[in-house]
């Protein structure tokens, strides 16, 4: 059978920087819309990896709503049991996040709780490091998902495999040999002339692109500029090439979070190739007066997550797409005096996707048997979720890439 | 341990580039792919052997590696690597000094007084104060200038070159200790081209990496390794020449150590809130120097590499300054920073001799690479990648703009396409990605910093899209005088025929003469030789 790519090739009669993207892309929909079954079988895994930065607070997220301990600890920040989505164990979700409550009532929701590491760091920067690096010891120079990236390089060539939302590579994203994109703002994403986005074929932009298709191979770094300057292009014409194919299934909100996500869609969408998928939503370290921005956050994520989730579904992707979401830590079981929480430990992450199995993983979390003063204990490693993420959905074993074997977390069947 | 492994990018960029030609060769013909037969020494530098594209009129391509460099490719590549680049008249003139008496002149910074420097800089009204908004943004346009504006270039370049070494990110130390980082600049600058002994003992007590590291936190019962392991690691030894139990050692050895806090007096009647804000306030205020808690500090004895004693953190870093390891890592830092990215072991041998001879003195081993054959020929010439900082620096002082000229554009609206593109370069002074400094080299080249490169000239030479005027060019007007004096400064004379070709081209289709002169400078600045040093 022909793979994605050799189909991608074929359309392809005279190359020059520019022209590549679009007439590859021509060539890949006119393609599809004749084989849509190859299209289909052929179609890489997506993962699309969701940071809640600052320390998502883990118990106005999943509320333990039977738990009298959690009201004595939360005088101000309890949500009211009344108000509780509930899922299932005397656990339910905040009320802000209806559309993911949706999700799991159509079963495709799993949540996993007391997710954490030994020796629990305090510090954002440090705790951040330690996820993206996934080793609590900080042993390796990139990241779990550059990792997972380069064991299945072999078979990704596309500059959007790991694509992140965002100005500069993700931790969690680096690595030596599979280069990542990333798009702050499509609009941003391109070569602008005085001022204003230009085609390849702008007479000034043309010259300048003359320059690097020229630029001899032999000269020192000949193959890096050319190469640069070409795959910038080609990855710049992909994403305008697929903005004009896609037609979002839904109304996305207006937030930014939402707006990266609506890119990530698209580029999903038009088969560009996305692997793995990367973006952040941060204002989660709610030191003080934290029920009205936490509450905002939560509908800020459940809006966007949702409509994301409708798009792909609507455009037949629901089974090629999950998503998860993580945070640094979570924070403080106790409220503190400023009607917010300090930082924590254990958490809970959301995983959502057609291919995800529904269900609550993980032992519940004590709210009395508690370390390092007043925090969660973790009952799950983090690196068994992202085992399960690298083993169960992208078929990699994790061994090497987690520097260990870690127990599957079932939110995924096994393969 | 080698945090940039340009070795596997390279083979890959050169298996793509092979399916790029293969697709071209074969007219739209299935790419079989993967058949490597192009050298490997494509990437790097030139290959005399190589011949199958036009390097018609390169410098770089078609000459021997071992080749000298003399003129202005001389005179230009030592004030890039020495420097941030020169501008005509410094090119005029290095190209006619003696090599030798070129690099002492660039070496003999005390010669060069910096106060006319010092008292433009402060007529630029950056926002410096502790604790005052936008302190971050200001450091960068301050650092920025000050690279554009000194009459000492070398000893700017030296304070770079610790920055990325002896690393510190300002978003761990947050805004209200931001102008910590300054400190520790000013540190760097003072010290940079003395003995390193001095350097690494005065940065171990550094208050920016007191708190970067984790120092403040080391306590007898709970030593924090963080230090002790960069130290080791990355600023003096280099990975593999200690062990884990050298490491737990000298974290011991470095317990206890403390910076000063403020003494603040409250009004008892002060509420919690206020409270925080004053000792804020008074912690902004602050200068905290080293001491040692002792009743923090672990006094017992301790082994270290194979050494036993009752050791502080002091005597750890006069160990450390012994090793032939640490003699060897600066060597190769220091060499790769300003030559090229992958030094035999002949090529840091003089180093290392000048390491012992001169009792570490760096101004020592900067003299003997600026005059090393290894420098000075081919090998060298455009053997590294322009970081984001080379890349802005370097345009201010060839097209000799006035930074305040650009930075003060920055606080207007139509700056706001300037500042997103510098961002977008990914290279924030004072904010490295982590310990390890700012990767380079190749990893500086992504699509969006490409385009971030390409934004960031447009927003500067055609700020609200209408054309700067630019004092280098004033009165020129036909394309190939503009060319010339253009890849005279910037590229060293040496523009290849073929690039001067189209770059003619669409000058000629340019009628304005403003529109013109700008555009030339984009063409030339955004040019893929440009993107070396």
């Amino acid at each position: 059978m022909l793979s994605r790519r050799d189909f991608v090739k074929g359309g392809v009669a005279l190359v020059t920087i520019g022209t590549t993207a679009q007439s590859l892309l021509k060539g890949a929909v006119a393609f599809a819309a004749q084989h849509p079954e190859a299209v289909a079988a052929t179609r890489p895994k997506t993962l699309i990896l969701v940071q809640l930065a600052g320390g998502n607070d883990g118990l106005r997220t999943l509320i333990p709503y039977e738990d009298g301990n959690y009201f004595d600890a939360r005088p101000t920040l309890a949500i009211d049991p009344e108000e509780v989505l509930p899922l299932e164990d005397g656990l339910g979700l905040h009320p802000n996040l209806r559309g993911l409550h949706e999700l799991w009532s159509e079963g495709t929701l799993a949540v996993v709780q007391g997710v954490g590491y030994p020796n629990q760091n305090y510090s954002h920067f440090k705790s951040m490091a330690i996820w993206q690096a996934g080793d609590p010891e900080l042993s390796f120079d990139n990241g779990w998902l550059g990792r997972t990236l380069e064991a299945m390089e072999s078979e990704i060539h596309d500059p959007l495999a790991g694509f992140n939302i965002g100005t500069s590579t993700p931790p969690e994203l680096r690595n030596a040999t599979v280069p990542i994109t990333s798009v702050q703002d499509p609009e941003q994403f391109g070569i602008r002339v005085r001022g204003r986005p230009a085609e390849p074929s702008e007479p000034r932009t043309a010259a300048l692109l003359k320059l690097y298709e020229e630029y001899p191979a032999n000269s020192p770094f000949g193959v890096l500029l050319e190469t640069t300057a070409d795959t910038a292009v080609s990855t710049s014409q992909q994403l305008q090439a697929a903005a004009a194919l896609y037609e979002p299934a839904v109304d996305y909100p207006q937030t930014a979070f939402a707006a990266g996500l609506s890119v990530l869609a698209q580029a999903i969408v038009a088969d560009l190739g996305v692997r793995v998928g990367h973006i952040s939503l941060g204002g989660f370290d709610t030191h003080t007066n934290e029920a009205a921005a936490h509450d905002a956050l939560m509908a800020t994520l459940d809006e966007g997550l949702s409509a994301f989730y409708r798009d792909l579904e609507a455009h037949g992707r629901a089974d090629d797409v999950i998503v998860a979401t993580w945070s640094e830590f979570a924070r403080r079981v106790r409220e503190n005096a400023n009607g917010g929480t300090d930082h924590g430990a254990a958490n809970c992450l959301f995983v959502v996707g057609r291919s995800v199995r529904r269900g609550l993983y993980g032992d519940p979390v004590s709210l009395t048997d508690l370390i390092d003063g007043g925090n969660l204990r973790h009952t799950v490693d983090f690196r068994s979720v992202y085992a399960t993420l690298i083993e169960r959905w992208f078929g990699v074993p994790h061994d090497e890439l987690l520097g260990g074997r870690w127990p599957m977390v079932d939110f995924l069947p096994s393969v | 341990m080698d945090r940039s492994q340009p070795r596997e990018l390279r083979a890959r960029l050169l298996r793509r580039r092979m399916s790029r030609r293969t697709i071209l060769a074969g007219g739209g013909a299935l790419a079989a792919g993967g058949a490597a037969t192009a050298a490997a020494s494509l990437y790097a530098f030139p290959d005399a052997s190589g011949g199958a594209d036009d390097g018609a009129g390169s410098p770089a391509a078609n000459r021997a590696p071992e080749e000298p460099l003399d003129g202005v490719a001389w005179a230009g590549h030592l004030l890039r690597r020495a420097g941030f680049g020169g501008s005509r008249a410094e090119l005029e003139r290095f190209a006619r000094l003696p090599k030798e008496e070129a690099v002492e002149e660039l070496l003999a910074i005390e010669r060069v007084n910096v106060r006319p420097l010092e008292e433009r800089l402060a007529a630029m009204g950056f926002s410096l104060e502790p604790g005052s908004d936008g302190i971050v943004r200001d450091m960068q346009g301050w650092w920025l200038s000050r690279m554009a504006l000194t009459p000492r270039p070398l000893e700017e370049r030296v304070t770079y070159f610790w920055h990325g070494l002896l690393t510190t990110q300002v978003s761990v130390l947050g805004p209200d200790r931001a102008h910590w980082c300054l400190w520790q600049n000013e540190l760097y600058r003072s010290k940079g081209l003395g003995r390193f002994d001095e350097l690494i003992h005065a940065t171990a007590k550094d208050p920016a990496m007191m708190v970067y590291l984790d120092t403040v936190e080391s306590t007898k019962e709970h030593p924090n390794e963080n230090f002790a392991r960069e130290l080791l690691e990355l600023f003096t030894m280099g990975e593999g020449n200690y062990t884990e139990e050298d490491v737990r050692e000298a974290a011991r050895a470095f317990t206890g150590w403390r910076l000063t806090r403020p003494r603040v007096q409250f009004d008892p009647d002060l509420s919690e809130e206020e409270r925080r804000e004053r000792f804020r306030e008074a912690l902004r205020q602050h200068r905290p120097e080293w001491f040692l808690a002792a009743r923090q500090h672990d006094f017992g004895e301790k082994t270290f590499l194979g050494r036993t004693g009752p050791w502080g953190g002091e005597e750890i870093i006069d160990i450390v300054l012994e090793q032939p390891a640490t003699a060897r890592y600066i060597s190769r830092r220091l060499f790769r920073f300003f030559v090229h990215d992958e030094p035999t072991d002949e090529e840091l041998e003089p180093l290392v001799a000048a390491w012992n001879e001169s009792g570490h003195e760096i101004r020592s081993l900067v003299r003997t690479i600026l005059l090393s054959p290894s420098f000075g020929s081919f090998r060298a010439y455009r053997a590294l990648v322009r970081s984001p900082v080379e890349f802005v620096v370097g345009m201010l002082r060839g097209l000799e703009l006035d930074p305040a000229e650009l930075f003060r554009a920055e606080r207007r609206r139509e700056g706001a396409a300037l500042v997103r593109a510098y961002i977008a370069m990914d290279q924030l002074l004072f904010n490295p990605p982590n310990v390890a400094g700012w990767p380079g080299g190749p990893a500086w080249l992504s699509s969006s910093t490409f385009f971030a490169r390409l934004n960031f000239l447009d927003a500067a030479l055609f700020p609200g899209g209408r054309p700067r005027e630019l004092p280098l060019l004033a009165g020129l007007s036909d394309p190939d005088e503009l060319l010339e004096v253009l890849s005279y400064v910037f590229l060293d004379g040496e523009l290849r025929d073929s690039a001067r070709t189209v770059m003619r081209a669409h000058l000629q289709e340019v009628s304005d003469a403003h529109e013109r002169r700008a555009t030339a400078a984009y063409l030339v600045l955004a040019s893929p030789e440009y993107q070396l040093i």
